[in-house]
């Protein structure tokens, strides 16, 4: 395999689409989409709203057949092996899942080994292994007894996350994890993805709003506009002033970051239109 | 520059418990060998252990008390099979059969209710608020009218009737997948719909007829017999099971549908499942007592609150529903005696307020 970051395409990946078209009754979303996630690193998912981002998701996850084409699991065409099979090797957090009233995250978390489990093996050693380390990957052991509906809205997030982590799955996709989040949940969120990636070897597959976050923790990104892929690779490949405003309509000034030295998006907007045409 | 000593370490409450327990806080008590491992939740266990207790005190006294009384001692005898010369027949023949289909009624109405509000994810998602069980009704009452009506013929009339009430229901919430308040208020709707055909049905049909019907359409146990108990216990011992399997589906459902399925869950085979379960407990209580209201829509939240669990209580759920019925149908016997009044309005008294509370509640909350 090339080391090169934008190796995405080697037909080796575990996770692939192939060509696949995508629609809710008949209003089709996607057409002719082909990706391939690259093992091992951390892939995020960037576009405007309504441009098929959650759609694909939910598509290489197995939540949504194509219409045509396919999704592609280890070889294997993902409709074709067993729901529960594909739950033992891909985890996905969907945008809004519900908590129900009153839940402890201790028994919320242990909900992911749901795939594991059989009708009478419904609670394991491994089981329970599985729920300790997910919470203590997540800091949040110190919740464990606690009702989800008391925390804050960043722990709850790492509370989904570890109910994910439970079912431990190589590939993780995670669909808006740091939507309804400040500022400083959201970097705690994608720390935690990052350390999951580099410390476990997880292939992570991340939908997200904010694109500078976006570089800064992808490997690979992947930007989308109206169904289709526009561009894919490191971001400082895909993010570049001609891209945002080809995917978003948006004008911007794309720099680099101080910090981690990936690009950083300073958009335009009217007010200063006048001013930044000269620079 | 001046040092400051170390405050004192005490910890915050949140983080009293950093370092790891030795035993995960998870509700319940693992139980493994090397075939088999399940989870037990004590208290859900000693709250229906409870709940039995106090169904069979009820279940006898309401054997001990009536126009005859048998003392509370020949009751118990009689029942372990050494009955007095009066004993056998009041006990064996008009009243302990009585009991048997009550709490199996019970048993059933709060199973299917426990099941449609956490599929519904909303306490008036329950059979006898949505519709199902007028269904179930009307089925049953077609066979009075028309066919003539054995109790086999009833229950097979309300089973129909439930299903199809539920096809219709379900039809007619359908936009773009089913929101539960659109379910709810459809099916509250086609509940109206339904019991004025029924109305109508009966206003056509003969005087004798009509009066059966009447009876049995307020949910009534007067005058059940072995030939009941001969057709609620064993369906009852078949779906019970199946329902307390799909408890973990249900669980899982509760996440959401796309969370459910990324847990490898087959989301619209459980449902379709859990539904056909669900209607076919309603429809069995209907078939045997007539749609008596409430009891499936009062045992799922009363069960929630006793075992204190955010999922559904199946199991509890169903002896809430069996002593509801139960003490209900004592109160109905014994409030005007020898006047016996039916069932249904002894549980309408605590059902109706219920949910008038609930209604108001859910509208202020935005909930429907």
């Amino acid at each position: 395999m090339s080391t090169s970051t934008t190796s995405g395409r080697t037909s080796g990946d575990r996770l692939r689409a192939e060509a696949v078209r995508l629609a809710y009754d008949d209003r089709t979303i996607i057409d002719g989409l082909t990706l391939s996630v690259p093992d091992g690193k951390v892939t995020v998912i960037v576009g405007p709203n309504a441009c098929g981002k959650s759609t694909l998701l939910r598509a290489l996850a197995r939540l949504l057949r194509p219409s045509t084409g396919h999704v592609i699991l280890d070889g294997e065409q993902i409709h074709r092996l067993p729901t529960k099979e594909v739950a033992r090797r891909l985890g996905l957090l969907p945008q809004t899942p519900i908590a129900p009233e009153g839940i402890l995250v201790v028994d919320l978390v242990a909900r992911g080994r749901t795939p594991h489990q059989k009708l009478f093996q419904q609670w394991s050693e491994a089981d329970e292994r599985a729920v300790r380390s997910a919470l203590e990957a997540t800091s949040s052991m110190e919740l464990a007894d606690r009702a989800v509906d008391e925390l804050s809205g960043g722990q709850r997030q790492r509370v989904w996350i570890a109910l994910t982590l439970a079912q431990e799955t190589d590939l993780l996709l995670l669909d808006e994890p740091t939507t309804f989040l400040d500022i400083a949940h959201q970097i705690d969120v994608l720390d935690l993805v990052e350390q999951l990636n580099r410390e476990q070897g997880r292939t992570v597959v991340l939908v997200l709003h904010d694109l500078n976050l976006a570089c800064r923790y992808a490997d690979h990104i992947v930007a989308m506009r109206d169904g289709e892929i526009v561009a894919e690779g490191a971001p400082v490949d895909v993010i570049t002033a001609d891209i945002v405003r080809d995917v978003f309509g948006l004008d911007c000034v794309v720099i680099d970051d101080p910090v981690s030295h990936t690009p950083l998006v300073v958009p335009i907007g009217n007010r200063h239109a006048t001013a930044s045409r000269g620079v | 520059m001046t040092v400051v000593a170390d405050p004192p370490r005490t910890l915050p409450p949140e983080t009293r418990s950093r370092t790891a327990p030795e035993r995960l806080p998870i509700r319940g008590r693992a139980i493994r060998t090397r075939w088999f491992s399940v989870r037990l939740d004590p208290r859900a266990i000693a709250v229906c252990a409870v709940l039995a207790i106090v169904i069979v005190v009820v279940g006898c006294w309401s054997i001990s008390v009536g126009d005859f009384p048998i003392p509370m001692t020949d009751v118990v005898a009689t029942l372990f099979g050494h009955p007095t010369a009066d004993s056998e027949f009041i006990v064996g023949t008009l009243r302990l059969p009585r009991v048997l289909v009550a709490v199996g009624v019970g048993a059933a109405f709060g199973m299917s209710g426990a099941i449609f509000q956490a599929l519904v994810r909303n306490p008036l998602g329950s059979p006898d608020i949505i519709g199902f069980n007028a269904g179930a009704a009307l089925g049953a009452v077609v066979m009075i009218v028309y066919i003539g009506g054995s109790s086999t013929q009833i229950a097979m009339g309300a089973v129909a009737g439930g299903f199809v009430a539920a096809v219709l229901v379900y039809l007619l919430a359908w936009k773009h997948g089913v929101k539960a308040y659109r379910l709810v208020l459809v099916g509250i709707g086609a509940g109206f719909a339904i019991e004025a055909l029924i109305d109508f049905l009966i206003t056509r049909a003969r005087i004798t007829d009509v009066q059966r019907a009447a009876v049995w359409l307020t949910g009534s146990l007067n005058g059940r017999s072995w030939e009941h108990v001969r057709v609620v216990w064993p369906a009852l011992l078949v779906l019970g099971p199946l329902a307390i399997v799909m408890q973990r589906s249900l669980d899982r459902l509760e996440l959401g549908d796309d969370m459910a399925a990324a847990l490898g869950l087959r989301v619209s085979r459980s449902k379709l499942a859990l539904v056909c379960v669900g209607v076919a407990l309603a429809a069995l209580g209907v078939a045997a007592a007539g749609p008596i209201a409430f009891v499936a829509f009062v045992a799922g939240p009363i069960a929630r609150r006793l075992v204190r669990s955010p999922g559904a209580c199946i199991v509890p759920a169903a002896f809430v529903g069996a002593l509801v019925v139960v003490i209900a149908d004592l109160a109905a016997r014994r409030i005007m005696a020898p006047t016996e009044l039916p069932v249904g309005i002894m549980t309408a008294v605590i059902g109706a307020p219920y949910l008038l509370w609930l209604l108001t509640r859910q509208a202020r909350t935005g909930a429907l």
